[in-house]
């Protein structure tokens, strides 16, 4: 059959311009249920938060512009909890990494009692919230287990929970929570090394020191970086232990950003919350981008 | 590749057929809504002129409406029995003849189904004492049948055999589809009868029996309160115990009252709304709020169905001096067919219940706004307050906000209350004219929030011999004399909580500097009140058999906390005392320590209100002449109106005296009340002038609302106290940690 060549052509543009444009609008239809939901789920609530932000209350809804930012960055409670979850997450985070690599490189190493150590360590993950939060009062009331303890050594009680202490006691619990489940996250990236490189090292000579260093360590960038970011979450959610150990306003040094929104929230002071938050939210991208390039630099010649 | 192309389209096809169904579906249940709110009740009241004082006991049959109650004659002391017969059709009334002695009452009533009557007449015999009292009182029960046409006795049966022990009380009777008489105890004993009066069973109930109804269906079923709330059982006869519980009912613990439906199994009358509810669906229908067709539900006695599908109830108002018994229609009509007003919706926790009289009064007679009343209180407060919240920030604000059971003084500062004093201004009410310094207590930064249209004062009471004439101290100067004096105990009961919390409840912010953002709780004067506290017992003491008064007088105890309603109440304190009383009130830095309670309703107009004008129409009846004056109250009332002229009104009526005539016609003063507390009652008299002057003092000594006390701080001292009064901690320990926890709230809220 003669088709002439300039028609033919003409044609089959046209056809694949027509399939194109139907399988786009086909692909927006199938994405519209997410896009809805995204929009509705958390960019709607985001514009939301920015909105109340910048009025005054959420009754009169008089635009103020900044003045809340300004409000809430000189107010002493704001900064109160802005210094503690920085401390706390600046102390717990590297701790949660660090110890929980450490346990985990343990358990790769031919040590007794591995599987047993490792249920150990996954238990707290299993225990509900509630209950842990019972026990720890118990461990660390003023006439609890703890001081009782400590009694025998003559050491006199500490009001653990009402003091500076009580930020240790907050540490404590994160780690026992969190340990176990970034060290999984460790041992199955350890494991994932590939054999061959560390057969190489070891015929090379290299020290268990530099091997640790150079290769595994490199190899675990990206889980690192996770394990970080996850557990920096975490640690703004330390608000709910912390709160069914004390309520809405704890001592001092337990006195977290999300006590500050949570308690604005409460007296209707939409304004101050959102400010807060938006706040909290530049900082948090400004950390986790930091880690982003950090974890670009280390890892990018392991990850091809 | 066809095939695809096909499968492709279908899925799209399928997709979009779904995103329309669901489309479609939402637009169902609003048109479904639409047509809901195209019919509304109204209420019709049957003209009746009752002999009797209140209805005690009714049956239905066929709209036939049967009542029995009795009138006193205070005069004879005599008690009549009336039985009325009430054609709800033809709205004929017929007083049928009762021939019943003066000490028998009719316990129980019930509609046979030939259309007579049976009754439980209680003759009740008794002996006096030397002192007049009655003795030896014994009941002895018979079952009358008397004729539904014209009261004829048909029958009259003693109980004492056929219950098995004379004196089986009788408290209510049920009949059921077969003829079977079910007669309740009052206790927990139902006793089952067959038509013939023979004893068919006994049944217990593990609980308290709250009520006993008949179904449209023929059974008779009892209610009680469960676990999760009211429970229905039928009564099962074979099985001769109770039924399972029926699902279907909603939970909760308020009042719920259960009546013989007609075109389903129940009507239940519960917080004011009347529902079905369908036994063989086990679904409850609700079908309107009493309050919305003006008809305040809270004397409901009894309720049912008219065959026109007209719900009836009858409504016994003892509240008022001279009670009276209502029989209400509620008539659903087209809501075309009704008068249209403005909408103002009053946004409450929960209503008082004065207001509720109020908002009826006024729904009757303004033609151009209607109050809707939207409750936010349920079995649980904090889930009520989170919802009014939100309704505030998503502009769905009430345009009355009711301020009686939130916090005032947040929602004043945030703005979204109206200044009252323009609007005062404009519809010509004077300032002056009203208690100024319960005004004053209103405002916030000048502005008037918030108003009520009755107040009490709340205060602490001390011997004024012993602490001076005045009228407030400080916390030190309070601490110094009862450490001076060294009595058995702070207050009547009283312990280490109660005594602290009265140190610090009025005279939290002594301790705080909001200007500065400075706490000291960690000072002298807060950790010497903790140990001044500690002194006092853990636990108050309630075997001490010793009499409030007793104690007053002899020292033992110094003050006595308590309110000041009425002037009767305070002539009763100066008896309970048994001398001149000094209202010291809380302890605060400006010795002003007595505080105003709002009563009758507290109420506000929302900033945010699209009728400002209507939402002021209401708020101005409360305040009018005319409202303020109908709160005068013979013995006094619960609370005083704010408006100065009807307060005056209230004192001259307290002061007036009441005579009665003796045997000898000479006039002699008789009693306006009786007042007692505790141990201690009085008679009241006539007040004298110097009485109700040092009212009128203190009336006007209280500046600051009551109530007003940070819940926050408060549960942060009660919290951190506890381990001080248990003995784990030392005041000053205690003091650091509230001190820290305290700071951190008063910095979140500079």
């Amino acid at each position: 059959m003669f088709f002439p060549v300039k028609e033919k052509l003409k044609s089959g543009k046209s056809g694949s311009n027509r399939r194109t444009r139907r399988g786009k609008r086909i692909s927006v239809l199938y994405l519209l249920p997410s896009v809805i939901g995204v929009l509705l789920f958390f960019v709607l609530p985001f514009l939301i938060v920015v909105y109340y932000s910048v009025v005054d209350n959420p009754i009169n809804h008089e635009f103020v512009f900044l003045d809340n930012f300004i409000m809430v960055s000189h107010n002493a409670a704001f900064q109160q909890a802005a210094k503690n979850t920085m401390m706390f997450s600046a102390t717990a985070v590297p701790l949660a990494v660090v110890l929980s690599l450490l346990l985990a490189m343990m358990l790769e190493s031919k040590i007794p009692f591995k599987s047993q150590f490792r249920t150990f360590f996954l238990s707290p993950m299993m225990v509900p919230i509630a209950s842990v939060v019972l026990i720890w009062q118990v461990l660390f009331h003023y006439n609890g287990m703890m001081n009782e303890v400590l009694g025998w050594f003559g050491v006199d009680k500490i009001d653990w929970l009402n003091s500076s202490y009580a930020q240790i006691v907050i540490v404590i619990l994160f780690l026992w929570k969190n340990l176990g489940y970034n060290m999984i996250l460790f041992m199955a990236a350890l494991s994932s090394i590939p054999k061959d490189i560390l057969e190489v090292a070891v015929l090379e000579s290299a020290s268990p020191y530099q091997i640790f260093w150079h290769i595994k360590l490199r190899y675990m960038s990206s889980t690192i970086l996770f394990v970080t970011i996850m557990s920096l979450i975490n640690s703004f959610k330390v608000f709910r232990e912390i709160y069914l150990l004390k309520g809405d306003y704890p001592y001092d040094t337990m006195y977290m950003l999300q006590h500050f929104m949570n308690n604005t929230f409460g007296k209707l002071d939409y304004q101050k919350m959102s400010a807060a938050a938006i706040m909290m939210a530049i900082v948090m991208v400004i950390i986790i981008g930091i880690l982003f390039l950090t974890e670009n630099y280390f890892g990018k010649d392991v990850e091809g | 590749m066809k095939k695809g192309k096909n499968k492709g389209r279908l899925q799209a096809a399928l997709y979009m057929v779904c995103l329309m169904l669901l489309a479609s579906g939402c637009g169902k249940k609003d048109e479904g809504t639409k047509e809901e709110k195209g019919y509304t009740y109204i209420a019709e009241y049957a003209q009746m002129d009752l002999k009797c004082d209140h209805v005690a006991q009714s049956a239905v049959v066929n709209d036939i409406l049967y009542m029995a109650g009795s009138s006193w004659n205070e005069e004879n002391g005599i008690s009549t029995n009336y039985l009325y017969k009430y054609d709800m059709a033809d709205g004929i009334l017929e007083l049928l003849p009762l021939d019943i002695s003066e000490n028998s009452y009719i316990n129980g009533m019930a509609a046979m189904e030939d259309g007579n009557l049976a009754i439980i007449v209680n003759n009740s015999t008794y002996d006096l004492d030397e002192n007049g009292e009655p003795v030896n009182w014994q009941d002895s029960m018979e079952m009358w049948k008397i004729s539904g046409e014209d009261g004829a006795m048909l029958d009259s049966i003693p109980m004492d055999g056929i219950l098995g022990d004379e004196n089986t009380y009788i408290n209510s009777m049920c009949i059921d589809g077969q003829g079977n008489y079910y007669l309740y105890n009052g206790d927990s004993t139902i006793f089952v009868l067959n038509s013939q009066l023979e004893k068919l069973c006994e049944i217990k109930s593990d609980n308290w029996i709250n009520q006993m109804v008949s179904s449209k269906e023929g059974d008779v079923y009892v209610t009680s309160y469960g676990e999760t709330g009211m429970e229905l059982r039928k009564i099962d006869t074979a099985a001769k115990s109770l039924g399972e519980k029926v699902e279907g009912i909603s939970d909760g613990y308020g009042d719920k009252q259960f009546f013989t439906g007609l075109s389903k199994s129940f009507l239940i009358g519960k917080s004011g709304k009347m529902s079905y509810f369908d036994l063989s669906t086990e679904t409850e229908e609700e079908l309107f709020d009493w309050l919305d067709v003006d008809v305040n539900s809270d004397y409901l006695s009894m309720a049912g169905e008219l065959s026109d599908g007209r719900i009836f109830a009858v409504i016994n108002d003892y509240s008022e001096e001279n009670s009276k018994t209502d029989l209400v229609f509620a008539k659903k009509v087209k809501a075309s067919e009704v008068a249209e007003k403005e909408e103002i919706t009053y946004g409450a926790m929960w209503v008082d219940y004065n207001l509720k009289k109020n908002i009826i009064s006024f729904n009757k007679t303004n033609d151009k706004y209607r109050i809707v009343v939207k409750e936010y209180g349920t079995d649980d407060y904090q889930t009520g307050l989170t919802q009014f919240n939100a309704d505030l920030t998503t502009g769905k604000c009430p345009d009355i906000i009711d301020l009686s059971s939130v916090n005032y003084s947040q929602y004043a500062n945030m703005g979204i209350l109206e200044d009252l004093y323009p609007y005062m201004e404009k519809s010509g009410l004077k300032k002056e004219d009203y208690l100024e310094n319960v005004l004053g207590a209103f405002e916030v930064d000048g502005k008037l929030c918030g108003i009520t249209p009755q107040f009490y004062v709340t205060t602490a009471m001390a011997k004024a011999s012993i602490v001076g004439n005045v009228d407030g101290w400080t916390l030190s100067e309070m601490l110094d004399f009862v450490e001076k004096q060294n009595p058995d105990n702070v207050f009547a009961y009283g312990n280490r909580s109660q005594i602290f919390y009265y140190c610090i409840y009025n005279n939290i912010d002594e301790f705080i500097d909001w200007e500065t953002g400075k706490c000291n709780f960690d000072g002298e004067d807060f950790i010497r009140t903790l140990e001044f506290a500690a002194k006092f017992p853990e636990e108050p003491d309630y075997d001490d058999e010793e009499g409030l008064s007793a104690k007053l007088r002899s020292d033992k105890i110094l003050l006595m906390q308590g309110s000041v309603s009425s002037v009767q109440e305070y002539q009763m304190m100066n008896g309970l005392f048994g001398e001149p009383i000094a209202y010291v009130g809380f302890p605060n830095n400006e010795r002003k320590g007595n505080l105003i309670q709002t009563t009758g309703g507290f109420m506000g107009i929302s900033a945010k209100s699209k009728n400002k004008e209507g939402a002021w129409e209401f708020v101005k009846s409360i305040l009018s002449e005319e409202y303020q004056d109908s709160l005068i109250q013979q013995s006094g009332g619960w609370g005083f109106p704010v408006k100065k002229s009807s307060l005056e009104k209230q004192f001259d009526l307290d002061m007036t005296q009441e005579f009665y005539e003796d045997e000898n016609g000479n006039q002699i003063e008789q009693t306006k009340t009786t007042w007692g507390y505790d141990d201690f009652q009085m008679e009241i008299y006539a007040a004298t002038k110097e009485e109700v002057e040092a009212v009128r003092e203190l009336l006007m000594s209280a500046q600051k609302l009551s109530g007003n006390v940070n819940e926050q701080m408060m549960n942060i001292i009660t919290e951190e106290t506890e381990a001080f009064f248990s003995g784990q901690k030392s005041a000053a320990d205690t003091a650091g940690v509230i001190q820290n926890r305290i700071q951190i709230y008063v910095n979140e809220n500079r």
